[in-house]
């Protein structure tokens, strides 16, 4: 119960102060589920070299070393619809239908992905062995960077080895001092993180809101701006209100900076992501995506102005000192984009599963929130006593689902995330749904 | 620690005023938001843990995630001061 709360308030009572160097045991009435993660973000242990000493207190208490057990758990197979995962929990390694892993297409085992990455491993070895500016710029990364841009219909990309990368870099590399780094609410903390490397004032508007967005803008006239949006949301799945984020953000002349992470190569007439299913692509100033979760691969990009692009080059750290991206990595990408945009195949068996699996949960009356997309979210409530023992439940019945709790989401939508992939089958959802109907479905209506 | 609801509020609309830029500290109305002044997230998080430090107090995150004005939040640490 990372983010656990407890049905009462007030069970930390009025009068229960606490000394972050007084072990909690020495609050009578201390319960450990009423805490979460966000509680120990600041460590008054004078020794750097340890946590802070109620965190040791709070993380061994069982009910929440249970949450802590659901993290890192074990493949021992591919990310493929059907896995293998060893339980922390019991030991067990089972077999697993898999909806936690991000490869929405499945590239990540496409044979034709697997053998371009082999054949580049033998062609050029593991590493490219330099950052992009120094050695690490292949023959490989120039054609790959050029293909991306095309697809995403910019002058230039840049490729960066992770996709938090990607994102810190390219704001760090467009804002400085004394700019406004103006944030959906709900966006990575990739972004949130790239306007503290740039030292800019960050602010976030509410969700999805243009009115929120446009008293930020106003608020901030002054000052050079940047807009940052996500096409999917990751927590909900819901999709960007893009074509009146566009009509705010022109009214004061700002720019928006579009992170497509999971909506790249499943949205849009080509597959170029959430911008073109809009139609809004040219009002897209820099066009973020990563390579990890629909091409199956590791690493992020950045798409925008060829002298933006080579500009950024020089002032965006993880670019300039990370080592570039493994040879056997682009290979396998460049086989993801042509797999991926040859024809619909792939795209259709996705969103065939994605029909098919609303189709189910929703007739078990679950609350699938706003979700638009390949991620469904099922919100159970406030309730994190539920959720932890659900996941448990969920994962020993052969179902890998993640319990997502606060601070993560708002502490009264805890839920689970479903991330949909097209190599499920009819078989695999309805075995996927038995489980859910059994394990969430049935007790939160009893509990209702 | 004794200390008022008033003490409290001077409090939280001074760390509020010192972690956001081009705030007056007297423009800061209890009765709104940190976010109505500009304040986002890692903001709040700031000036709330430097408040329940100083007042040496320590309540769960996820039981001020739903309290809207800095009038609320005094209220609620003031609860667990008395």
């Amino acid at each position: 119960m990372i983010g656990a709360r407890c049905a009462e308030i007030h069970s930390v009572k009025p009068g229960a102060k606490h000394d972050p160097l007084t072990p909690f045991h020495a609050m009578s009435d201390f319960d450990a589920t009423d805490y979460s993660l966000a509680d120990f973000q600041w460590n008054d242990n004078p020794d750097v070299l340890s946590p802070p000493k109620d965190f040791e207190e709070w993380s061994s208490d069982p009910r929440i070393q249970v949450a802590f057990d659901l993290f890192e758990q074990e493949l021992q197979d591919s990310p493929s619809a059907r896995t293998t995962m060893r339980s922390n929990i019991d030991g067990e390694a089972r077999e697993v239908i898999n909806l936690t892993s991000y490869n929405y297409l499945g590239l990540s085992t496409h044979p034709e992905v697997v053998e371009a990455a082999q054949q580049a491993a033998d062609d050029y070895g593991i590493s490219s062995s330099g950052s992009a500016m120094l050695s690490g710029t292949f023959d490989l990364h120039n054609e790959f960077s050029e293909q991306l841009a095309h697809f995403k219909q910019k002058e230039a990309c840049m490729l960066f080895s992770s996709g938090l990368g990607g994102n810190m870099g390219a704001i760090q590399g467009m804002l400085q001092p004394g700019d406004v780094l103006v944030m959906d609410e709900k966006c990575h903390k990739s972004i949130v993180d790239g306007g503290t490397l740039a030292r800019a004032k960050s602010v976030s508007f509410e969700h999805n809101d243009p009115e929120s967005l446009d008293a930020q803008l106003e608020r901030h006239s002054d000052k050079r701006c940047l807009v940052a949006v996500e096409g999917v949301y990751s927590m909900d799945g819901d999709l960007v209100d893009l074509p009146a984020i566009v009509e705010v953000c022109n009214d004061h002349d700002v720019p928006i900076y579009l992170d497509e992470a999971h909506s790249t190569l499943m949205f849009g007439e080509n597959s170029r992501g959430v911008a073109e299913y809009y139609g809004l692509e040219d009002e897209v100033g820099v066009s973020f995506g990563t390579l990890s979760k629909s091409f199956g691969g590791v690493g992020g990009f950045v798409c925008a102005n060829e002298p933006l692009i080579e500009y950024m080059k020089s002032y965006a750290s993880p670019f300039q000192f990370s080592c570039s991206l493994p040879p056997p990595i682009v290979a396998g990408m460049m086989k993801s984009l042509e797999v991926a945009t040859r024809d619909d195949t792939l795209q259709n068996q996705l969103w065939d599963n994605v029909e098919y699996f609303r189709e189910n949960l929703e007739a078990m009356n679950l609350d699938l929130g706003e979700s638009e997309s390949q991620i469904i979210p099922i919100i159970i409530g406030d309730s994190a006593e539920q959720l932890y023992p659900m996941a448990v439940q969920a994962q020993q019945r052969g179902l890998f689902v993640q319990p997502i709790d606060f601070p993560a989401v708002e502490a009264h939508a805890r839920r689970f995330r479903i991330s949909v992939s097209s190599e499920l089958t009819q078989e695999d959802i309805d075995e996927a749904c038995n489980i859910i109907e059994d394990v969430i479905a049935r007790p939160l209506r009893k509990s209702a | 620690m004794t200390m008022d609801k008033d003490e409290i509020i001077e409090l939280l609309t001074d760390e509020l005023a010192d972690q956001l830029e081009g705030v007056d500290r007297d423009e800061l109305d209890p009765n709104l938001s940190m976010r109505d002044f500009g304040a986002n997230s890692l903001d709040v998080i700031e000036v709330v843990t430097a408040v329940m430090r100083e007042l040496d107090i320590k309540i769960p995150r996820s039981q001020l995630a739903d309290i809207e004005t800095i009038n609320g939040l005094a209220d609620k640490f003031d609860e667990h001061l008395d």
